[in-house]
């Protein structure tokens, strides 16, 4: 269990959330404007203090998972913590958005694409009803759009599964990179 | 919660930040599961973690309409499709020899971070939108009769047109996913043919 | 004696043996909790404010217990009450050594179960394998809540939990259990309960949909989703419950009694009524049909989605070993089986309280004067207003309303669950393939026809 990569990570985690902490308790603030520099920019050098020490430790072979999960999780709290709560819904709707891209991206899975996609609408889903809450409250425009939403994300997955099972019966795979038939 | 104002002011005070934090330290580490996690069945399972999470923040948002359409919709019906969908492409055989993720790594992780900061810093610099927080949010029973009122008066077109697009998609998935001799197994006739003519052009075709 | 009347007494007998249990500590457990500790922090000199805030929370509390004593007590008397059914329908003894005439079975067998080894099987996903059963049971508990609010006639303990989304928030909760058998049989690593969690994950989702309609009509005719007001709308008397067409035949069934009794006046009162709507009685007929029918779909599709016989192909024993369920034993395997068979009741409950009027009485009339006879032998009572005197107690523990309420609501349930019991000791299984060829191709455009035509009749009504 205690790798020397778990280890790492480990450290690494607990050098994120002493960062957060510092953070919280206002002591980067202090420092930075004792240093000259606005106060408000304070989330934004510990987030990248966060990427930073992350950064490091990857480079050092610390267990990949774990950090990313640590970092995202740390960072989403530096940045979001003396935010207005509209702010934060969207800061983590954004995450989710990041996430799904990322999944979009790297995955070779014709599947976990399509649920990749599903989470990156339901993090527009997020914006849309905080957006409702905050800014539209009487006349919830964005929980209707939501709601068309909803809809039109239900129709593309059944689509999108049939098409996965179509390719899957004629190809016998449902990999990404074995689907190259159109590559001149 | 109607006959308990103490809970309630308490619960106004305290509860929904404490609550918001929770949901997202639980959502974050469920989301990478979903696109990270080897197994992917088991990420499949952990999309509907994330779903439900999605829908205790639109409780905090108080729409409650949306959050229980959120669960019924999203959290079991899509979500158990993908994962059938996942059981029936997915035999144990591939699973083992595939990767979970491509070599797309890199790129892939600077568009996350781009979008990211992108997202972020639209967030932050727009510090003057009619923000109306300090309105109360509509009770549940308001929200629900808007909602409907809403649906089948302004937004009727748009109703009308979202039955007719999910008709539609009904309809091409059953003809899409509805079952037809697949090619290879086509090829595999072709190729018993050929095996009888001759075993070395055979050996030819299944390797294509 | 004919031996079959002296089974069905013994059978009758069991079945208020238990459900006075029952209630009897779900009673009692409410009371405790909701009445009797708050007056004693009351009593006890605390600050007023710390006082006031402990008794709020031990009220708000009252649903939540009541579900917790229900559910295990219910499951353990479901399972003796249908094994003896059963027995009763194809003419056999049923258990009948442990305890007074088998009363005590279900305990024994319950006991028996949390002693046994709990088993993971190998090469099983073990996390996903232990929160299958806590995502198959937990939806029941906080899914029957607004329920409680309608089953108690919107008591004041309960009308906390009345959700104005009511039936849809039960409806969505409902949905949930699905996910648990799919992971389920996913992580035991075993074919059989693969197939099983992939049937059941089908016929759940080819089910709802009837369901839901049919839940829909019922919302159409009531103009409202709140559990409370649908059971309060349908309190006159059987011919307003929505199965007979939520008081369309009133009208034309209180001409009859005006004509009977020679008031002219009322007669040509509602007379006129009729002149601005001359197909009434014809839709109010065919309304009735249609509830009726609707009435008939949402026992079908509660049957199919709870996997009762004849739908019961996610664990089909003869052909999938158990299904879902195969790799599980000691208390996981009991959760499955406590979910199950609250999940009946749950169904039968919705039924109850949607179509059949809830908890009130059938015949008008019936219900005020049992309250009020109830309530005139009550305030004898000596001592009723000081605290703690005999009088109050049972004043505080004996509501006439809800006594009224929670007797009809509970005969209602119970009846269901006996007729799904004896559909069970009835019909054989489907095929899988009629199974879905019968959800998609004749219940679904059935309760869509039936949805538009109610539309239409409501107007003409």
């Amino acid at each position: 269990m205690l790798s020397k990569s778990n280890l790492q990570s480990l450290l690494f985690l607990a050098v994120a959330v002493g960062i957060t902490l510092l953070f919280l308790t206002g002591q980067v603030g202090g420092v930075l404007s004792g240093a000259g520099l606005p106060a408000y920019k304070a989330d934004l050098f510990a987030f990248l203090a966060i990427v930073s020490v992350a950064v490091v430790s990857l480079a050092f072979g610390g267990n990949k998972t774990m950090i990313m999960i640590g970092g995202t999780v740390t960072a989403f709290i530096v940045l979001t913590a003396f935010q207005d709560s509209m702010v934060r819904y969207m800061t983590l709707g954004a995450i989710f958005f990041a996430i799904g891209a990322y999944g979009m991206v790297a995955s070779r899975n014709a599947v976990r694409m399509l649920m990749s996609i599903e989470l990156m609408i339901n993090a527009a889903n997020i914006n849309f009803v905080t957006f409702s809450r905050a800014v539209d409250p009487e006349h919830l425009g964005g929980q209707l759009f939501a709601i068309f939403v909803l809809t039109v994300a239900a129709a593309e997955a059944a689509v999108g599964l049939a098409i996965v099972l179509a390719i899957y019966r004629n190809m016998a795979t449902v990999d990404m990179e074995k689907f190259n038939l159109l590559k001149w | 919660m109607e006959g308990f104002p103490q809970l309630t002011t308490w619960a106004q005070a305290n509860v929904e930040q404490a609550v918001f934090y929770l949901l997202a330290v639980i959502a974050i580490p469920l989301a990478y599961g979903v696109v990270c996690d080897r197994n992917i069945i088991r990420s499949g399972f952990l999309l509907i973690g994330v779903f439900s999470t999605i829908a205790g923040l639109f409780i905090l948002l108080s729409a409650q309409f949306l959050a229980l359409a959120q669960i019924m919709i999203y959290g079991v019906g899509i979500t158990l499709v993908v994962v059938i969908a996942l059981m029936l492409t997915n035999p144990k055989a591939e699973k083992e020899s595939m990767p979970a993720l491509s070599i797309h790594k890199g790129p892939a992780i600077f568009v996350a971070c781009f979008l990211f900061m992108c997202v972020y810093l639209a967030l932050r610099s727009a510090e003057n939108w009619p923000v109306k927080t300090d309105v109360a949010a509509l009770s549940a029973a308001e929200n629900l009769s808007r909602i409907g009122q809403s649906l089948l008066t302004n937004y009727s077109f748009h109703f009308e047109f979202a039955s007719i697009l999910l008709l539609a998609a009904l309809i091409g998935a059953v003809m899409l996913a509805k079952a037809e001799p697949a090619v290879h197994d086509l090829n595999e006739l072709s190729a018993n043919e050929d095996k009888l003519k001759s075993s070395e052009r055979a050996d030819d075709v299944v390797k294509v | 004696m004919n031996p079959a009347v002296f089974e069905i007494g013994k059978f009758a007998r069991l079945t208020v043996i238990w459900l006075s249990i029952i209630f009897g500590a779900v009673w009692a457990a409410c009371w405790a909790v909701g009445v009797f500790a708050p007056a004693l922090i009351n009593a006890s000199g605390m600050p007023t404010e710390t006082a006031s805030l402990a008794s709020e929370v031990l009220r708000a509390l009252v649903p939540v217990v009541a579900v917790a004593v229900f559910i295990p007590i219910n499951a353990m008397f479901m399972v003796l009450c249908e094994r003896r059914a059963l027995a009763l329908f194809t003419v056999r003894k049923g258990p009948n050594r442990v305890g007074p005439d088998g009363l005590l079975q279900t305990a024994a067998d319950a006991v028996k179960l949390l002693f046994k080894e709990d088993i993971t099987p190998h090469g099983a996903d073990a996390v996903m394998f232990t929160a299958a059963p806590i995502i198959f049971f937990a939806p029941s508990i906080i899914g029957v809540l607004p329920l409680l609010a309608a089953a108690s006639g919107n008591h004041e303990l309960f009308r906390s939990v009345n959700l104005p989304t009511g039936i849809f928030y039960v409806l969505a909760i409902a949905s949930i259990p699905v996910v648990g058998i799919v992971m389920g049989g996913w992580a035991s690593n075993n074919k059989y309960s693969l197939v099983g969690a992939l049937r059941s994950a089908a016929q759940a989702i080819s089910y709802e949909i009837p369901l839901v309609l049919s839940i829909v009509a019922v919302c159409l005719m009531a103009g409202t989703l709140d559990v409370v007001k649908i059971a309060d709308q349908q309190k006159d008397s059987l011919l307003s419950w929505n199965i007979f067409g939520g008081g369309a035949l009133l009208p034309y069934v209180n001409l009859v009694v005006a004509g009977l009794q020679g008031n002219n006046e009322q007669v040509q009162a509602i007379m006129q009524h009729f002149q601005a709507q001359p197909l009434g009685p014809f839709a109010a007929v065919l309304m009735v049909v249609c509830c009726i029918i609707f009435f008939g779909i949402y026992i079908t599709g509660a049957c199919a989605e709870v996997n009762r016989i004849p739908f019961d192909l996610p664990e089909a024993e003869s052909e999938l070993v158990s299904g879902y369920n195969t790799e599980y034993s000691g208390i996981k395997f009991a959760i499955f089986f406590l979910a199950e068979f609250t999940n009946l009741f749950v169904v039968c409950s919705i039924a109850s309280i949607m179509f059949l009027g809830g908890g009130h009485a059938p015949l008008p009339g019936l219900e005020q004067g049992f309250t009020e006879m109830l309530g005139g032998i009550l305030k004898q009572l000596p001592g009723s207003k000081e605290i703690f005197s005999p009088g109050w107690l049972i004043n505080s523990l004996v509501n006439p309303s809800t006594v009224s309420q929670a007797f009809w609501i509970i005969l209602k349930t119970y009846s269901l669950v006996i007729f799904a019991i004896l559909i069970r000791a009835t019909l054989p299984r489907f095929r899988i393939d009629q199974l879905m060829a019968f959800g998609w191709k004749r219940l679904i455009p059935l309760s869509l026809i039936l949805l538009i035509a109610l539309t239409y009749l409501r107007e003409l009504v």
